[in-house]
């Protein structure tokens, strides 16, 4: 089967993605540049369909009426929580520019919620402190259990009113780069089965996460990794992709967040045997250990055979036990929660065990970018008029772990800074657009189309899946991880051997999943192979066999595939300037250990 | 080891919006907390990888799997197979579309076409209220706040429009009028004529025949209904 492109677009600003950070990007662009012609692609059949609005917990910023915090401080949390792995000039630029943020986004119509006197509530987090760890701070701002919502629909409901054009169900297949620049992507349209061309002054990747790579995960069931897929075909890196965050406590099967309230009010993890198990792990704090650590120990458990396998998803979780709470606990401090039991695994928390295991939550790795968002190669040069923002981009602001509460700050902190970049860009560089000829999307769809075989994307995706979430999760050894490297080259191949039923490009379903088989495939291994690469551990990325931080490792890890398939490892440095300025508070930013 | 339930899904199947639906049968079997969305899944791996359907957040978040199940509009992401067999009395479901947009294929529509009516009510501020001083942001009672909290929950579904018995082709629909009341309630909008145009219009509150139907389908359990009564009785407090 043959395949061409239908039509040529032109615009100013082309955002691969319509969430949180994209639509933050876009407002900033419109506002300051009415005239700019922003074209906004997404996957998803509308802008508010977008992950960003799934996020419930807050916004991290500190109110400079507060008198007890200090932004110095949320830096501080930030880099620690980070495991010294945040690059410290991001860290500075996002913590100082918080609180503006949030005052555009109130100014606009989020509806925040309010204390007595009207103004933001605020609620505390893991890891908020003040004056260096002494103690918790109020520092999120949040609209009561769906913040990410709020931000979606104020971003949204500004973009459509400064004139952005959307292009709903349509995915960026090809980036057109020549010479280390970026003049647009070749983009295909879902629902009317059309592959375009869209030729830009600037492009932006904002497409989210990678969650799918994963078979237990938060992530909504469009999160396959689609930008970092988009520049590793273009022969750049991504960086620290091996630093994935995962929440100790995932409803099986969904996978769906059971917030961590669950333990700070009372709730026992346990075992098949019904043995409280966090006392063998962490004995004085038991369930109120780190996430880290939880995760860990839940996983522990799982492995050593002394998990439950739900018979319906036939995942294998432990218990969290709320039977012993008065029911004032359950119908007050944990409404929200419960009722996610009772919807998705029909249990009742008062009188029920509820099945619970360590979920896929966060891609701290992604897109290196420099403090602005501008992507860069392996070897820190810029690509011209190409940006990133958003989970899939890495500046980076989480290092190796991040802080609850700082992933929607980042969003749109570094929605409005590339936005400004990219409108000095606009004003200065006033380019004729250039057509660069795609290389690789049509040989692709086309092999898609033509190939022949009895495999089943569903079942590859769910092997791939499974694969990742037994082997590269939580816990990660050289074995586990080669193990995984082969079996994806195998997947791989067989992936070749899928044919596509219905030949039909107009609304797609199995094209488009074959499509994403490729980019699920393509991140694992560079997940996996920056694993391999890291012994040590570090923030989310945990050894078993070097369960240390070690200093030389002190630097981003950088991964690039070949046309051969053969990846590359290179470094990034960490940015310490915060600790290099010297004077006031500097020390606090040097290698220091990340207990609590 | 649970019990395992065999069931029949009868799914309206349609290439394009012009199609006449043909209505094909799948037999699958499931345990009882699988969802809708489990199943059409393993109907795609298993046995037919056509069957299109859409799906984005799966936990009742983003409002993308909205359909008709025997014939009652909800999100397939939210319904359990043992629930499902409790409210309707059968293992038997048919599956369709909702019918307030054409039909892209199978079971997906065409939201923008959907999302059209949403956009014409103007779902942001039109004319911002300043704040009280610069680099601030504005007091809201929590009182006042709490009064329309609600209809900002709402996540454009669609369910509630495709259960209002007011035609699709007369009325905005319930979720629009909801994304226009909002604005007529928060203090940070100072546009309101245009709003009160548009509600009054002839595509607007007075086509609701106050069935209360929106308020009954809502998976987000918002009172829709109050709302739109709310703006019938001109914003009167109640």
């Amino acid at each position: 089967m043959k395949i061409d492109i239908d039509t040529t677009l032109s615009c100013d600003v082309l955002i691969i993605g319509a969430g949180g950070a994209a639509l933050r990007c876009a407002a900033e662009i419109l506002e300051n540049r009415p005239t700019a012609q922003v074209v906004a692609l997404t996957k998803v059949t509308h802008p508010q369909k977008s992950h960003t609005s799934t996020a419930q917990g807050g916004l991290a910023a500190v109110d400079p009426k507060d008198p007890l915090d200090a932004t110095v401080y949320h830096m501080f949390d930030t880099w620690k929580g980070s495991d010294c792995t945040a690059d410290q000039n991001v860290v500075k630029i996002i913590c100082e520019s918080a609180w503006e943020q949030i005052l555009w986004l109130e100014n606009r119509g989020m509806h925040f919620s309010r204390n007595r006197d009207g103004r933001l509530s605020k609620r505390t987090f893991g890891g908020h402190t003040r004056n260096f760890g002494e103690a918790s701070v109020y520092r999120a701002v949040f609209e009561a259990d769906r913040t990410g919502k709020g931000i979606m629909d104020t971003s949204w409901g500004e973009t459509l009113k400064k004139g952005i054009r959307f292009l709903n169900q349509t995915i960026g297949v090809e980036l057109l780069i020549e010479n280390d620049w970026c003049h647009g992507v070749i983009a295909f349209q879902q629902k009317e089965g059309k592959f375009i061309r869209i030729l830009s002054k600037a492009t932006i990747i904002a497409t989210g996460g990678s969650g799918q790579v994963y078979r237990v995960t938060t992530n909504c069931r469009q999160n396959t990794g689609d930008g970092l897929a988009l520049v590793l075909q273009a022969g750049l890196p991504v960086m620290d992709p091996e630093a994935v965050q995962f929440h100790p406590t995932g409803i099986v099967g969904p996978g769906i967040l059971a917030s961590e309230t669950l333990r700070s009010v009372g709730g026992i993890l346990r075992n098949r045997a019904l043995e409280p198990f966090m006392v063998d792990y962490a004995p004085k704090m038991r369930e109120l250990a780190p996430r880290d650590l939880v995760a860990r120990a839940i996983e522990s458990e799982i492995r050593e055979d002394r998990g439950i396998t739900n018979p319906d998803h036939q995942i294998a979780h432990v218990w969290i036990d709320l039977t012993h709470l008065p029911d004032e606990v359950h119908e007050k401090q944990i409404p929200e929660v419960s009722s996610f039991f009772k919807r998705y695994v029909n249990l009742d928390t008062k009188s029920d065990l509820c099945p619970v295991r360590p979920s896929n939550h966060y891609h701290m790795g992604g897109i290196p970018t420099n403090a602005w968002g501008e992507v860069e190669d392996h070897e820190g040069h810029p690509i011209g008029g190409l940006y990133a923002a958003g989970e899939c981009a890495a500046a980076s602001f989480h290092g190796f772990n991040r802080l609850g509460t700082n992933s929607i700050l980042e969003l749109i902190t570094m929605g409005s800074i590339v936005g400004r970049r990219v409108l000095n860009y606009l004003k200065d560089e006033v380019k004729a657009h250039h057509d660069p000829d795609p290389l690789i999307f049509r040989s692709k769809f086309e092999g898609y189309l033509d190939n022949s075989g009895s495999e089943s994307i569903g079942i590859l995706r769910s092997e791939l899946r499974t694969l990742m979430t037994d082997k590269v999760s939580v816990f990660r050894t050289e074995e586990s991880i080669s193990e995984a490297i082969e079996v994806i080259h195998e997947i791989q191949e067989r992936a070749g051997k899928v044919s596509i039923a219905n030949r039909r490009l107009p609304m797609n379903q199995e094209l488009l999943q074959r499509w994403e088989l490729d980019n699920l495939l393509l991140v694992a291994t560079s997940i996996c192979h920056a694993a391999l690469y890291r012994k040590e551990s570090r923030g989310a990325h945990f050894r078993d066999d070097y369960p240390s931080r070690l200093d030389e490792f002190n630097h981003h890890t950088l991964v690039a595939v070949d046309h051969g398939g053969e990846c590359h490892i290179s470094q990034r440095q960490i940015d310490m300037s915060l600790f290099e300025a010297g004077g006031e508070h500097s020390e606090k930013f040097g290698f220091i250990e990340r207990s609590y | 080891m649970s019990e395992i339930y065999n069931l029949t899904l009868i799914i309206a199947r349609r290439d394009s919006a012009d199609d006449t639906p043909r209505y094909q049968t799948y037999e699958i079997q499931a345990g009882p907390i699988m969802r809708f969305v489990d199943l059409l899944r393993t109907i795609n791996d298993e046995q037919d990888p056509t069957l299109t359907w859409n799906s984005s957040c799966e936990h009742g978040q983003c409002g993308t799997c909205s359909m008709k199940i025997n014939a009652r509009p909800m999100l397939a992401c939210e319904l359990l197979v043992e629930n499902a067999i409790a409210m309707f009395g059968t293992s038997t479901f048919t599956l369709e579309p909702l019918e307030i947009a054409p039909v892209v294929r199978d079971l997906v529509i065409d939201s923008d076409a959907a999302y059209e009516r949403v956009n014409s009510v103007k779902p942001y501020i039109i004319e911002p209220l300043p704040p009280g001083s610069e680099a601030e942001e504005h007091q809201i009672n929590p009182d006042q706040l709490e009064y329309y909290v609600d209809a900002t929950r709402c996540i454009n579904c669609f369910c509630c429009s495709s259960a209002c018995i007011s035609s699709h082709r007369t009325f905005l629909g319930p979720n629009a009028m909801l994304a226009t009341i909002v604005r007529v309630l928060d203090p940070r909008e100072q546009e309101k004529e245009e709003r009160y145009r548009k509600i009054y219009s002839d595509q607007g509150v007075y086509r609701c025949h106050t069935s209360k139907a929106c308020s009954h389908v809502c998976p987000k359990e918002i009172d829709v209904a109050r709302f739109i009564a709310l703006a019938k009785k001109g914003f009167l407090p109640e």
